[in-house]
Parts: structure tokens; C-alpha cells; sequence
């Protein structure tokens, strides 16, 4: 029997692709499974009018983006996970950059401080919260031990609506930093010596060499911690559960929090899909944009 | 993916009804595990939201049953607050699971009756088990157009708490203030006895779940959350009571807002709070001094919110479970029982006849404070309508409360924007009340 040639590499090219497919299969399955169908089932919710008892959704349209779009609530809520993100992903990104810096000196002891320093990404944020919720107590906490021999009050963090922000600022860039600056540390020693050393020879001083050649080289390494702090950022949950439920008054509540709220304490799960999607959607052009826009940017060697 | 795609997505998960209940459906029971001495019973799993002492009076409870026949086993499955019980009953229907009683509070078995996820109980009731045994003002609360749709078990009102050393001190009476200005009027006393280095404060107010004890407060001013689902927390009274605590606050720095009043109290940082009737044992053996109680002050006028847990009983459970779960509550509503876990709580004993109960009445004679929301039920009365019904209004209070215990809010303001929260809040089971409550 005779097989013409053509057939032959289109059965090939069939059987290649068959294989492709039972390779990525699982993959894909897992990936549509707990992502994609999440997030389809998520927007078709929140286009409904759900209490998550009633035995089904009634289909609402749009309603929920225009109540929720035009509520003064989630424009301050909003505002809060911008100034919330933002102070949290520069904080750690600039300690961590200078903790690097300072662990790929020779010094003494470096190893158990690099150890330490990475400990609070490992811990569970509801731990973190509670020993944190112990050190902000104006009662009995370790900030008024410091803060008293200066002679002031230390303020109630939690219970302040002008501290409690801050508050979770300081506790998210403890937890963060020490991760940042693990990963700058990686790039800090895969930097080519020469580079350095030939400026150095030039007569560029420590500075100079820092922002012209580190820096420069460093960033691949920053946009991906960039993408990935705001992400992990505008999701942030559980030290806020712990520390604050979003309160005094509204004065944590971020976009995270608020589709908790909205879903499990008012029951509203349509409302709660919509905040969801509203995040996903922000997201994503963020993460577009930081890719279009740094891309360009970045050298990647 | 393309507009038509996802439409036929959505289409086709809302024609099959998938991830949503069944009214009628029997739904599996959650996992759990049944010692062997019990195995070939009913077994009814009963979602408690009762840790630490009050857990423990009930853990002694459901085991006093599960001896005392040869049916059915309950098994008491701890789930955290009462909010995480709503939660993960809401869950567990739309993974078509069904606990078959459950612990529901003051304002979250209200959802669960709206929305048809409850059984209706008024065919369990039995001579020993009924409208007849159970303290009318609260069993009433669970009744809807003459149907019962849970029964009254772990139910509160907020008493005011003193430290009776502390007063003794400060040389005031040894008595609960009788109206708020009475109060105010013996911060300053206060102020002048030291605890933990610091001067003692007069009263501290809860930062979550203060609602609940403002509701009363509101009344005792002269106002109310709501008339039926109409807002009016913006209104005199109710901003008058919110007034009061932000000058105690804010003004005489008498008092403050805390994350747990209770173990601030019992730690002897404040000298009176009003908590939940149901923390008397777990208040009295954690302080260190002599724990005073008394009645909630008036000012212009006397009234409690009553709250705390009933139980309800699932609706997407078989039959054998029904009866089965009935016959443990038809239990809890002997007055033996009643009256023990009122003993082992401080919660208000919740059938007529336990009051009669030598042992409750041995402890009451030895101390008094078991008896004080005995004697204040009579000021007591259900809360209004917004709060039980609206879903999430008691976390708007609240977090409007905060505001002004945490930033010197104007409460006429922070009750501005709360009522037009409210307003939001009620519209949404506006039609379903009215169908079903009114």
C-alpha cells in the first residue's frame, strides 16, 4: 500500500498535536476548573440579585455595576486600596532593595540575619496579626515601651482611624520586606562583576555605580516584584480580618475586604461578584499596563 | 471568551439551576464522626456556636441526651461566632449539604425563614414541647403569623456589669446606676481609683457588636433604629444616645472604645459595661474582684433589646432527621435542662417552669447576679425591625458607632449616612417582609 507523503506528515502533525493535547490536558483542566470557571461563574453572579440563602439568583443586568459604581462607599473604599497598595509596594520594594544591599556586603553573620529577616513572609498572617495586634496595645504593647522614653502617648493604632492604616502599612512591609529583598539579593549576585569593576576602575564611586549600572541591570528584577506585590497587595486579607474587620468606622476597609463584607456578613452575593470582578478588572490593566510600559523599559540581558 | 459563549454559560448554569437549592430537596448531612456505642441511631448534627464555658455546659447537654436514649445521636459541631454559623450554613446548602439544627442569632435566623430554608415547627410541638412551656416574650420572637420557625435556647439581654471593689473605692453605692447622668455623675469618682497605672475609666463600649447594646440605649433616650423597615436612627433619641457616648468619650475622656469590653473588665481597666446576660460565669471567674450587676440605666425611658441564639431546625433534611432533631430540642425544653444550662451560662432560662428549679433558685439565693436579667425581663422587648431583618444593618450600626467612639464624629452626621445605609439595607428584603412578616 502505498501512502502518499503529504498524508504521512499530516498524520504526523495530527499525532503531534495529539500528544500536545494529552500533555497540556491536565493542566488546562486544572487551570479551567479553579480559574476560569470562577471567574465566568463570578460574572454571571454579578449580574444577579443573590442572597446566597434564596434558592435562586434573579437575573438584575447591570444594576449592580451603577449602584455600585456611583456609592460614595466604594469610591472611599477605592481610595483607600490605592494610598493602602501604593505605600505598601514602594515601602517594600525600597527596604527591600536596601536590605539586599546590605546582605551582599561581607559581613559578619549575614547568613542568620538574611534567615531572620525572611522568617515573617513564612508565617501565617493571622499569627502575624495577633503578635502585632499585641505590640500596637497602648496598654501593654512593645510600642509604648518605645515610645514612652520620648515622653508621648503611645496612640491606640487600632482603634484611631488616622492610625490603624499606617498601623497595617508597618505590619504588610514587615511581612514583605524580608521577601523582596531575598529576591533582589538572587540578582544582586547574578550581576556581572565586570561591569562594576570596570567602573569602579573608571573612578565611579559607590553611588554612581548603584544607580547607573546596579540599578539599571536590577530591573527585570523589580517588575516582576512590582507585579507581583501589587497583586498580593489589593488581595491583602487576612491580617486586616484579624486586626481591624476594615474598621474603626470604614478607615481599612480595602477593595478585598469589602467583597468580604459584602458577601459573607450582608449575605449580598451578587454585590460581592461585582466587587470581584471590579478588582479583577483593575488588575488586570495594572498588570498590562506595567508589562506595555516597563517592558520597554527593562533591560532584560 | 466571546459575548455568545458566556451568555450560553450563563443561560445554561441558570436553566440547570446548578450550585443553587432545592427547596424540597433532602441535602447529605456534613461530615463528622459517631462513637461506636452510638452507631445505629439518627444521627442529627446540631452547628453550635458556643466556645470555651458556655461550649463546654453545651458539649454536657447534648451527652446528657445522647444517655438518656437509645435513637438518636446529636452531634454538636463547634463553628465559631454566630456569624460564622450563618456563613457556613449559606455554604453548605449551595454545596447541597444541610447540618439539621443549628444555633441562629437574633438577627441571622430572620434570612434563613425569608428565603425558605427553615422548617416550620409548630408540627413538632408536643404537651412538654410548646407554645405553653417556653417564656412567652421569647418565644414569641421566633413566632411569624402563628408559626414557630426556631425555638428560644441561648437568649441574652445586656446587663450592666460593675466592678464592686472599684466602687467600693471610689465610695459609690454598691448598685448599678439607675439612668445614664447617674453615671456620668460618678465617672470623676472613678477616675480617681488606679488600675494597672492608669486611671480607671468609667465604661467602655464594644467595638464590634456594640449595636446591640446601643439598640437598648437608643430606647432608653427616647428613640429607635426603625418603625417597621422605616429608618430612624437619624432621628432625636437615637442621636441623643449616640451623643451621651461620644462626650463620655470624647469630652470627659470617661470612657473608650474597646476591642473586648468583657476582658477589659475583668482585667479591672473599666469600672462598668454592658454585656450580654450569657457572660456572667465566663465574666465571674475570670475577675479577680467582686463582680456587681444591675439593670441597664434608663434615661427617659426603660428598654432592653433581648438577643442571643434560638435554634433552628434545617428545612432540606428527610423526615427520620426531623423527627430526630425534634426530639433533642423537645429535650433542651425540660425544665431541668433549662434551668441547668441558665446555671452553667448566665443566658436567661428560657422555659417558665425552670425558674422553679431548686437549683437555679439555690444560686440565684447565693448569687443575686444570676437573677438580674431574670427580674429585668420585664423591660425587655424585640429589637426593631431593620436590625433583625436587614441584612448587615447591625454591622452599619456599628461601624458607624466606631466613628464616633474613634474619631469624635458628630453623631447626628455618622446616623445620617448610617440611615441612608439602612435605607439601602431595608429595601432590599422590603418585599419579602412584607409578603412574609406583615
Amino acid at each position: 500500500m502505498l501512502t502518499k507523503p503529504a498524508d504521512g506528515a499530516l498524520t504526523r502533525r495530527r499525532r503531534e498535536y495529539g500528544l500536545f493535547a494529552l500533555l497540556v490536558a491536565p493542566n488546562l483542566l486544572v487551570i479551567a476548573v479553579f480559574a476560569y470557571w470562577p471567574i465566568l461563574y463570578n460574572a454571571f453572579l454579578s449580574l444577579t440579585d443573590w442572597n446566597m440563602i434564596a434558592a435562586r439568583p434573579t437575573f438584575v443586568g447591570l444594576s449592580n455595576y451603577r449602584r455600585t459604581l456611583t456609592d460614595p462607599a466604594f469610591h472611599q473604599t477605592l481610595w483607600i486600596t490605592i494610598v493602602f497598595t501604593g505605600l505598601i509596594v514602594a515601602g517594600s520594594l525600597l527596604i527591600g532593595l536596601a536590605l539586599a544591599l546590605l546582605f551582599n556586603l561581607p559581613l559578619k553573620g549575614r547568613g542568620v540575619v538574611r534567615t531572620i529577616s525572611f522568617a515573617p513572609h513564612i508565617l501565617s498572617g493571622a499569627a502575624v496579626a495577633t503578635i502585632w495586634l499585641f505590640i500596637f496595645d497602648p496598654g501593654y504593647g512593645l510600642v509604648r515601651a518605645l515610645i514612652e522614653p520620648f515622653g508621648s502617648e503611645p496612640p491606640d493604632w487600632m482603634n484611631n482611624s488616622d492610625w490603624a492604616l499606617p498601623g497595617l502599612v508597618i505590619v504588610y512591609l514587615w511581612k514583605n520586606a524580608g521577601f523582596t529583598a531575598l529576591i533582589y539579593l538572587a540578582g544582586l549576585q547574578g550581576l556581572p562583576k565586570e561591569l562594576d569593576e570596570a567602573a569602579a576602575i573608571d573612578g565611579a564611586g559607590t553611588w554612581t555605580r548603584f544607580r547607573a549600572i546596579k540599578l539599571p541591570l536590577l530591573a527585570p528584577i523589580t517588575f516582576f516584584l512590582l507585579i507581583t506585590t501589587v497583586i498580593g497587595t489589593f488581595q491583602a486579607f487576612d491580617v486586616i480580618a484579624v486586626m481591624t474587620g476594615g474598621g474603626p468606622g470604614d478607615a481599612t476597609t480595602t477593595l478585598s475586604w469589602s467583597i468580604y463584607k459584602e458577601g459573607f456578613q450582608a449575605f449580598n452575593a451578587g454585590r460581592a461578584a461585582t466587587l470581584s470582578i471590579v478588582m479583577f478588572v483593575i488588575l488586570l490593566i495594572v498588570t498590562t499596563v506595567q508589562a506595555r510600559v516597563l517592558e520597554r523599559r527593562v533591560h532584560y540581558r | 471568551m466571546r459575548r455568545r459563549g458566556f451568555l450560553g454559560l450563563a443561560a445554561a448554569s441558570a436553566l440547570t439551576g446548578c450550585g443553587y437549592r432545592s427547596i424540597d430537596a433532602i441535602y447529605s448531612q456534613p461530615a463528622g464522626s459517631v462513637p461506636k456505642q452510638y452507631a445505629n441511631r439518627v444521627r442529627v448534627v446540631f452547628w453550635s456556636p458556643y466556645g470555651g464555658v458556655n461550649g463546654k455546659a453545651v458539649d454536657s447537654l447534648v451527652a446528657k441526651f445522647n444517655d438518656s436514649q437509645q435513637d438518636v445521636y446529636v452531634e454538636v459541631q463547634f463553628q465559631g461566632s454566630y456569624d460564622d454559623v450563618a456563613q457556613k450554613i449559606a455554604a453548605a446548602l449551595v454545596a447541597k449539604q444541610a447540618p439539621d439544627l443549628a444555633v441562629l442569632s437574633d438577627v441571622t435566623w430572620e434570612r434563613f425563614f425569608l428565603n425558605d430554608a427553615l422548617e416550620p415547627l409548630n408540627g413538632y410541638f408536643t404537651d412538654g414541647f410548646g407554645p405553653a412551656v417556653f417564656q412567652p416574650k421569647l418565644f414569641g420572637e421566633y413566632v411569624v403569623k402563628d408559626q414557630s420557625w426556631a425555638v428560644p435556647f441561648a437568649r441574652s439581654t445586656p446587663i450592666m456589669y460593675y466592678n464592686r471593689d472599684a466602687f467600693a473605692k471610689a465610695g459609690l453605692p454598691d448598685r448599678a446606676p439607675r439612668t445614664w447622668s447617674e453615671l456620668r455623675s460618678w465617672g470623676p469618682e472613678l477616675a480617681k481609683v488606679q488600675s494597672g497605672g492608669r486611671s480607671l475609666r468609667t465604661i467602655a463600649f464594644a467595638k464590634i457588636d456594640g449595636d446591640w447594646q446601643f439598640q437598648g440605649n437608643v430606647w432608653q433616650f427616647g428613640g429607635a433604629y426603625s418603625d417597621g423597615l422605616d429608618v430612624k436612627i437619624d432621628q432625636d433619641g437615637a442621636v441623643a444616645a449616640g451623643e451621651w457616648q461620644r462626650q463620655m468619650v470624647h469630652e470627659l475622656g470617661l470612657a473608650y472604645m474597646a476591642s473586648s469590653a468583657s476582658t477589659d473588665f475583668a482585667n479591672g481597666l473599666v469600672g462598668v459595661i454592658q454585656e450580654s446576660t450569657g457572660g456572667m460565669k465566663t465574666i465571674t471567674s475570670k475577675a479577680k474582684f467582686e463582680v456587681g450587676a444591675g439593670f441597664i440605666p434608663s434615661e427617659v425611658s426603660a428598654g432592653i433589646a433581648t438577643g442571643g441564639g434560638g435554634i433552628g431546625m434545617l428545612r432540606n433534611i428527610s423526615a427520620e432527621r426531623k423527627q430526630a432533631a425534634a426530639a433533642f430540642l423537645a429535650f433542651l425544653a425540660r425544665p431541668e435542662n433549662s434551668a441547668w444550662w441558665t446555671t452553667q451560662t448566665g443566658y436567661l432560662p428560657v422555659v417558665n417552669a425552670a425558674r422553679e428549679d431548686p437549683e437555679l433558685k439555690k444560686l440565684i439565693a447565693e448569687q443575686p447576679n444570676y437573677g438580674v436579667a431574670i427580674a429585668q425581663l420585664a423591660n425587655a422587648r424585640q429589637q426593631d425591625a431593620i436590625r433583625l431583618y436587614g441584612r448587615n444593618s447591625n454591622v452599619a450600626i456599628y461601624t458607624g458607632l466606631q466613628q464616633i467612639y474613634a474619631d469624635n464624629a458628630a453623631p447626628r452626621e455618622v446616623f445620617r449616612s448610617v440611615a441612608r445605609r439602612l435605607d439601602a439595607i431595608g429595601d432590599e428584603v422590603r418585599r419579602q417582609y412584607e409578603e412574609k412578616v406583615l
